[in-house]
């Protein structure tokens, strides 16, 4: 049904309802602000006021930008942006999300309680003002939590990454003589990164010998055991020489009784035996200062 | 000149092939007689196969190298793959159910100098 030229859109009718009230809305939003942010010292007095501003800024644009909210629009655009920024530099400061969203939630509910306040309003103004202003903070919470949601995947796998990298540490203990050892468990993700980073490091170092120690390698099973064997059969390809150190008891055990067959496999006892060997297969001779070399 | 590959003889008996572009793995019997008389008129002793520009190894190539370490072994041959890429040792080795049959080395100069693994 076409619209009267006289009719306001709810867009007008809540901008005018805003303007009338924006000092003290703007006050009530500045006081919930500093209550929620500055007593946990993650924003200054200067920053609320700023932020409030350049809030009720984006809202007055997003509302003027035509009758009804274009959520496609630049200017609703700019206002998800304004809270994603926001609430990342809360998460950057140690805010938490529910600081934010409770914030959100209350900016939300004084536009209400201002829609309240006006007696002037039809049922239907008001029901579709109250639509309007529940869809906005909805996305905008909708925004602020894909955020957050973000922000921890990023930590975790970052985090991750870190254990990756830490856990399973090459390094070039002689020149052409790398070391790896394994510390936890072996699972397939992890068997790909460590092969991934251990053939690269072949490549690099032109390593012609890769001692891998297992002393931490608490358990074993037979998709473990794979995993080993085709590391070894990667370094063996890559024309490197595979060493396995660090077999303790139980895990010979397990490996005996899953069957595995290391039989194409050097193992030494212990790292320094491994290492003894890699010595032994490059042709390096070591001795004590004191030996008079002949 | 053998198609699909350049086969250079490097010294001390051995021999480098180098396959190119053309070559295609899914038929060995094209290559394998031509091959062994090559072989055998230089007085080969070992084979360097150099895996450089090969990104990845799979099931048809891997067999192409199963089928010519035996066409060596008969030729009395040593057959050693040289220069293999990361990414072609890591499919390699995902897929592998028993040890290659041919010997692997870093390099030619390794190779050169004895550094060969047997898996």
């Amino acid at each position: 049904m076409a619209k009267k030229k006289n009719e306001k859109s709810t867009n007008q009718i809540l901008v005018e309802l805003f303007m009338t009230q924006i000092g003290a809305i703007t006050n009530v939003i500045d006081e919930q602000g500093e209550k929620i942010f500055v007593t946990d010292n993650l924003l200054s007095s200067d920053e609320i006021k700023d932020y409030s501003l350049e809030f009720m800024e984006l809202l007055v644009n997003v509302l003027h930008a035509g009758d009804t909210i274009n959520r496609r629009g630049m200017e609703y655009k700019a206002l998800r942006r304004f809270f994603t920024e926001f609430s990342n530099q809360i998460q950057v400061r140690g805010g938490s999300l529910e600081e934010f969203i409770r914030y959100i939630q209350f900016l939300q509910k004084v536009f209400l309680e201002g829609l309240e306040a006006d007696i002037k309003l039809s049922f239907d103004e008001s029901r579709a003002l109250l639509l309007l202003v529940a869809g906005i903070f909805n996305d905008i919470s909708l925004d602020v939590f894909n955020v957050y949601l973000e922000e921890k995947e990023k930590t975790i796998q970052a985090q991750q990454d870190e254990i990756k990298q830490t856990s399973t540490p090459i390094t070039e203990i002689w020149d052409g003589v790398l070391t790896l050892p394994i510390i936890g468990t072996l699972d397939s993700s992890r068997t790909v990164s460590v092969m991934e980073n251990l053939l690269s490091r072949i490549e690099k170092d032109r390593a012609r010998v890769v001692v891998m120690d297992i002393t931490g390698v608490i358990a074993i099973d037979s998709q473990v055991s794979h995993h080993l064997i085709q590391m070894m059969r990667a370094i063996g390809l890559m024309g490197a020489k595979a060493i396995l150190t660090g077999i303790r008891p139980e895990i010979a055990r397990a490996l005996t009784s899953l069957n595995i067959n290391l039989g194409d496999v050097m193992t030494r006892s212990t790292l320094s035996e491994g290492l003894k060997e890699a010595f032994i297969y490059l042709g390096i001779k070591t001795c004590s200062a004191d030996t008079k070399i002949s | 000149m053998l198609r699909g590959m350049h086969l250079t003889a490097i010294g001390d008996s051995s021999m480098l092939l180098e396959p190119g572009d053309s070559l295609d793995p899914s038929d060995p019997d094209n290559y394998i007689a031509e091959l062994m008389e090559v072989m055998q008129r230089e007085g080969a002793r070992t084979l360097m196969y150099d895996l450089e520009k090969v990104p990845l190894i799979d099931q048809i190539y891997y067999a192409w190298l199963v089928r010519l370490n035996a066409l060596c072994h008969l030729a009395n041959v040593e057959l050693i793959v040289v220069n293999i890429r990361t990414t072609a040792a890591f499919s390699l080795a995902m897929g592998l159910k028993e040890p290659p049959p041919f010997k692997c080395s870093l390099d030619v100069d390794s190779a050169r100098q004895g550094i060969i693994v047997s898996l």
